[in-house]
Parts: structure tokens; C-alpha cells; sequence
């Protein structure tokens, strides 16, 4: 029926020094809120939850890159409360090494739906994730060299941020704002070279949230 | 927009973020991060695995250094922050 609306992000690549690390994000307002977040570190802590204005997000992965010495985690909050709340993360001890952090609020959503992470393999590195009408996908990449490009669907560049962890982050590439078709997407991650991750997640639209489907009565 | 930070020593061997301003200047968020890249952020480098391991402590670089800025969280509006917009560095 419809995509989701983008809102507000929030990007940081800061050195917590300190077993959790929280930042202000603003949710926007709206219906069919949705709040997700991505974050990349070292290996050397574990992610131990996330919260947002105190309540607890849901965490849809967290996956070791021991190629990369980096874990990535993600996530998600429905119906988040509106407005600038603190968005905290915290670890299982102090970390000394920089994080990616990448925020996104929507609205008109229907929620989180099929997730797939793919591994380091020789740039480029290409996947395909199955979504329904109107989602939207999120990407991320991780690599030792810097992200070149995340294209979604392959052959369409999409903007991304980048961050230094030690490893190279391309983080926060999204789908244009008129969402995909139903099917199956070609999502592609490249970096300068070497080998690059490919991480992709699909942002329901309103129609896709329940399974149901949109019914018409002809008379 | 790039929110300014600043980075202080929390008990007994952590680092404390206080948002303190905010900037659109592209100069004025360089000089910040220039600045932290010279002292904590070089610090913070030299040291990472000891610190990770607790043999060296944070602490050690704050004994001649008060508090360090950094301006590396961008957001899109700074609505309900109550921050300053920042246009000098002198400002912080």
C-alpha cells in the first residue's frame, strides 16, 4: 500500500571508553513508528542490550566477523516514544575502540521483516534478500579496505556513511524512497578491494505487516 | 549538522559524553577533531590494547587534561537538545 517514510538519523563514530556508550535521538511523529539502530565494534566486548528512552530495544542479530575482528549487531524498537530520547547500548566491559553507530526512525511502517548477513567474500560482494511490496532494505558493510560502493538493488548506488573502527563501515545505505517490488532484491556491497560484508535488512511497509493482503470488492 | 561533545574523565577508569553545542560549520567541526586526533584520540590509539587489557588507564591522560572535544555525531535536527549552534571554537 505504501513504503515507509524515512526520518531522523543519527551517525557517530566515537570511542566509548566505558561499558555502554548513549546518545539523543529524535524520533519522529507520526503512526506506525519504527526505531532501528546498527552498531559495528571490535570483537574484544559482546553487545549486552540496548535501550531507548530506558525500555528495551529487540535485537534482531548480533554476529561475530572474527575474519574482521569486528562484531555487528541490530536493533529495533516499535512504536517508540516521540521526540529526542537517550538511545543506549551497552557492552559486556569497556571499549577502548571506536563504534559505528547508525540511528534511523520511520513511520508508516509495519515493522522488521527478513534479515540475511553474509560473511567477507572478494568484493564485489553480491546477495539477494526477498521482500515484500514496499519495504525498503537497510544495508551495512564492513571490509579492512575502505566500502567503495552498497547498491540497492545492485546497479543503484545508495548513499551510505562511513566510519573508522579499525575496520572500514559503510553503514546506513537505504532503498530510495518509493520502496521495492515484491521479490527478490539484489543488494551489492564493494569495497577498494579485498573482501567486504553484506548485511541487509527489510523495513516493512504498511501493507506487508501481518501477512495480510489487500482485498478489493468489485460489484 | 554535527553535534559537539565534550569528553571528560567518569570514575574511576571511563569516559563521560556531554553534548555541548552543535555546529553546521564544516571548519569549526575540522578544528574539533583535529584537536581530540592530537591528544585523547592519539592517546586513546597508543594504548588501545593496554587499555583493553586494564593496563594502562585512561585516567593517566587526564591527569594534565581537564576535558576534550569532539564533534562526530551527525544528526539531522537537534530539536528538544536545547544546544547552541556553535561558530567559533572560542565559543565552547
Amino acid at each position: 500500500m505504501a513504503a515507509p517514510t524515512k526520518g531522523n538519523t543519527t551517525n557517530a563514530n566515537p570511542t566509548p571508553g566505558a561499558n555502554f556508550y548513549q546518545f539523543s535521538h529524535n524520533q519522529n511523529t507520526g503512526n506506525n513508528r519504527l526505531l532501528v539502530v546498527m552498531f559495528t565494534m571490535s570483537n574484544s566486548r559482546t553487545y549486552s542490550g540496548a535501550t531507548y528512552n530506558g525500555s528495551a530495544m529487540t535485537q534482531l542479530y548480533q554476529i561475530n566477523r572474527s575474519g574482521l575482528s569486528q562484531r555487528m549487531a541490530f536493533f529495533y524498537m516499535v512504536d517508540p516514544p516521540t521526540g529526542s530520547n537517550t538511545l543506549r547500548v551497552n557492552f559486556s566491559g569497556s571499549q577502548w575502540n571506536p563504534i559505528s553507530v547508525h540511528a534511523r526512525s520511520f513511520t508508516d511502517s509495519g515493522g522488521v521483516g527478513n534479515s540475511a548477513r553474509t560473511g567477507g567474500q572478494t568484493t564485489p560482494n553480491t546477495q539477494n534478500l526477498t521482500v515484500s511490496q514496499d519495504s525498503l532494505i537497510l544495508a551495512t558493510a564492513c571490509s579492512i579496505n575502505a566500502i567503495s560502493t552498497i547498491q540497492i538493488p545492485q546497479g543503484t548506488n545508495r548513499t551510505f556513511t562511513t566510519h573508522n573502527t579499525n575496520r572500514q563501515v559503510g553503514t546506513g545505505a537505504i532503498t530510495a524512497d518509493a520502496g521495492h517490488s515484491a521479490g527478490t532484491i539484489s543488494v551489492r556491497t564493494t569495497s577498494t578491494s579485498g573482501s567486504v560484508t553484506n548485511d541487509r535488512t527489510e523495513i516493512f511497509g504498511l501493507a506487508s505487516s501481518g501477512g495480510e493482503s489487500d482485498f478489493f470488492l468489485i460489484m | 549538522m554535527v553535534i559537539i561533545s565534550k569528553i571528560e574523565l567518569e570514575a574511576p577508569d571511563s569516559l563521560k559524553y556531554t553534548d555541548v553545542g552543535y555546529t553546521t560549520d564544516e571548519a569549526v567541526k575540522n578544528e574539533i577533531n583535529e584537536g581530540f586526533d592530537a591528544t585523547l584520540g592519539k592517546f586513546l590509539g597508543e594504548n588501545r590494547t593496554k587499555l583493553n587489557l586494564g593496563e594502562v588507564s585512561v585516567s593517566t591522560f587526564f591527569e594534565t587534561t581537564d576535558f576534550v572535544n569532539e564533534a562526530r555525531t551527525e544528526v539531522e535536527t537537534v530539536d528538544g537538545l536545547g544546544l547552541s549552534k556553535i561558530n567559533n571554537v572560542n565559543e565552547l
